[in-house]
């Protein structure tokens, strides 16, 4: 079986060609019927992202061109399109580079964010939808779950995802980092604003305790409260509130500071001095850069937050060279099983062709014998049963050895000898 | 049992360098190894530790070269519970590297014909009275690495550039509350260690104090590990600056187990302790 991959991704195609190719999950299980017709494509399974529509498919070695030409034309009319009016967008791999691509895809090394966590999740859907419409078959299912384990493998020991890269996902990391858990620690939510609010619901998704909300209108107030589960607290108050946050995220449109030294020194005093972690969105600043020189206090300001996230970019590069090799090192596996899953049906055939000549035999010539004790018998079954294996074994090891060295000439060959063509 | 003591050294040094690489790549594989590694050295250690007890026909925490052994064995033990407590993997690239040296050290020492300490092996108290302080140095120790993991992280918090050591560090609450608990842990080690010196000084010669480099050293390092434990749950202090008197109480225990060897008085019989 050969294994093709036809697809765009962002890198590709704008945004504008993606949309118009993107398939709803009903669409999905429908087209990938009707592309599937266990001829020219034996087996298939639709990978729809926003960031990526690629068809995988599984077909002889023969069919090899037309199923990717099918599924470039399948494309073509999936997103209502003339015929090669796609080409100069797709991409198109065969074998190898086809499970490369996959590997890749899937452990968010080809995605727009390196190591973002969702496109693992988008591939088992489409593994789901593929089973689903029953166009998955032995070869895909293989590829898939292998799939599966090596993107598990790349988060498990490269650090690709192990770094924030979004200002919202900032205040999270930094919290980890100070405090051992984030669960039952109370945030600190002053002003407002998209961002802020982001950081706050995953500093919640982290396992944060308590919100409190810090903002001079009371309704944008009341409606944060109401979303976070949250108290609010007004301006005034704001001193209390300190001294019991463990997170601060400070975002207002205000033109001056909104939180003072000696606010944050009484808060901490009060607080006994138990480490809080001051993050600072807003410009212009509304956090005193002073209270970063104070001990046990974090303040962070956007300038930081954006410092850090490139930094860690960098780390995440660096770290996406190691999940290559591991790629790599996965993609030559992953061939060598396939060979043998190929080889595996040819060998058992063929031993059992030879297990049913030497029955037959024994049918033809049994009555000759005349009447055998059972002990006889066995011994009989037991004789022919050998010296089939002991025939058939070298003659078997050569054929898995020509598919382990990728020899399909010899292979085919010695196919032909035993007239075991498919 | 140096045979033995060589293998320990060979799995401690497996276990440092298999640390260090699952420090830097993060890989959780090679960190069991390590972690594996380092119980097969301890359960070696322990049995070259009962052997030469039984061999020597003493404690075998006298000479130098027993002490540097016995203290690599604390080490280990303690490090165990740190790893078992806190998950701080950490720890175990910091500290395998010096308890290899410790036992290397040890194995290079031949032991001298002058070990014959009958008449301290005779009463009980005084190899209660090593172990104590041993152990106590060994909580000591685990003070003083989370006091630096902390500085290191504090500092790199405070100027907002991670290096890459930042990351693979366990989180500032974790390595504090480490240091504070290895302090309690020590400061009562070590109590106990003075206390029991003290009986066994008066059993012997009817004085509690020999006023000696090594136990006023010993009172300063336990004034410095009170202080530090009294600051940090008045809660007052907390941070930077009890992790700073974490790295000087530690500069005082290395001063009281090897400073005081050079300045002679009633504790050097000959070895360290």
């Amino acid at each position: 079986m050969s294994i093709i991959l036809v697809g765009v991704n962002h890198k590709t195609a704008p945004v504008e060609i993606r949309e118009r190719l993107a398939f709803s999950d009903e669409a999905c299980a429908e087209g990938l019927r009707r592309l599937v017709d266990g001829e020219v494509v034996r087996e298939g399974l639709i990978v729809s992202t926003c960031n990526r529509v690629e068809i995988l498919s599984a077909t002889t070695t023969e069919q090899m061109e037309s199923s990717a030409g099918r599924s470039a034309q399948f494309l073509d009319a999936a997103g209502q399109l003339p015929t090669g009016f796609l080409n100069k967008h797709l991409y198109s791999h065969t074998n190898e580079d086809a499970i490369r691509h996959l590997f890749r895809v899937a452990s968010s090394l080809d995605s727009m964010v390196v190591g973002e966590p969702q496109v693992l999740g988008q591939v088992r859907h489409a593994y789901a939808i593929g089973v689903e419409a029953g166009t998955v078959g032995r070869t895909l299912n293989r590829l898939v779950h292998h799939t599966f384990r090596v993107a598990k493998r790349v988060r498990n020991e490269t650090g690709i995802a192990s770094n924030a890269v979004s200002i919202s996902y900032m205040a999270v990391e930094l919290g980890k980092k100070i405090f051992e858990s984030l669960k039952g620690s109370t945030v600190l939510l002053v002003g407002g604003g998209e961002m802020a609010e982001l950081a706050a619901r995953h500093l919640v998704n982290a396992g944060a305790a308590r919100t409190l909300i810090a903002n001079r209108t009371e309704e944008t107030a009341r409606r944060l409260a109401n979303e976070f589960g949250a108290t609010t607290v007004a301006f005034d108050q704001l001193d209390q509130a300190l001294s019991e946050a463990d997170v601060v995220i400070c975002s207002t449109g205000a033109p001056d500071y909104v939180l003072t030294e000696s606010q944050a020194r009484k808060g901490l005093e009060r607080r006994r001095n138990r480490p809080t972690c001051f993050i600072d969105i807003s410009v212009p600043r509304n956090i005193d850069p002073a209270v970063g020189k104070i001990p046990n206090v974090f303040l962070f300001d956007i300038d930081d937050l954006e410092s850090v996230i490139t930094s860690n970019i960098r780390e995440r590069e660096r770290e996406a060279e190691r999940a290559e090799l591991i790629v790599q090192s996965e993609v030559m596996q992953f061939q060598q099983s396939l060979r043998l899953m190929d080889v595996g049906p040819t060998i058992g055939a063929l031993r059992e062709k030879m297990h049913e000549v030497a029955r037959a035999e024994m049918a033809r010539q049994r009555k000759r014998l005349g009447a055998l004790t059972q002990e006889q018998e066995t011994a009989i079954e037991a004789l022919l049963t050998t010296t089939v294996n002991k025939i058939s074994h070298p003659i078997l090891n050569q054929m898995r050895r020509f598919y382990e060295s990728n020899e399909t000439d010899d292979l085919q060959q010695a196919k032909k000898n035993f007239d075991l063509e498919e | 049992m140096r045979s033995l003591l060589l293998a320990v050294l060979t799995a401690y040094l497996n276990a440092a360098i298999h640390f260090i690489l699952a420090f830097v790549n993060k890989r959780r594989s090679v960190q069991r190894v390590a972690e594996w590694s380092t119980a097969i050295g301890f359960i070696l250690h322990t049995g070259a530790l009962v052997g030469d007890w039984v061999l020597d026909g003493h404690y075998p925490l006298f000479s130098l070269r027993e002490t540097l052994s016995f203290l690599a064995w604390a080490l280990v033990a303690v490090y165990a519970l740190v790893l078992h407590r806190y998950r701080a993997q950490a720890v175990g690239a910091f500290s395998m590297p010096l308890i290899s040296i410790l036992t290397f050290i040890s194995l290079l020492i031949t032991p001298g014909p002058a070990d014959a300490p009958a008449s301290f092996s005779a009463t009980r108290l005084f190899p209660i009275h090593t172990t104590l302080v041993i152990f106590a140095y060994a909580a000591f120790f685990i003070v003083f690495m989370a006091s630096v993991m902390y500085l290191l992280q504090e500092r790199e918090l405070k100027l907002k550039t991670f290096s890459a050591i930042f990351h693979r560090l366990p989180p500032l609450t974790t390595v504090n509350e480490l240091a504070t608990n290895a302090a309690i842990v020590g400061l009562s080690l070590l109590t106990l260690g003075i206390a029991t010196g003290m009986f066994w000084s008066w059993d012997r010669y009817g004085r509690f104090w020999h006023n000696d480099p090594k136990e006023i050293f010993a009172l300063l390092t336990w004034l410095v590990y009170f202080v530090l434990i009294i600051y940090r749950l008045t809660a007052n202090w907390r941070g930077s600056r009890a992790a700073w008197l974490g790295v000087i109480g530690f500069a005082l225990v290395l001063c009281t187990l090897f400073g005081a060897r050079f300045l002679g008085g009633y504790h050097v019989f000959g070895l360290i302790l």
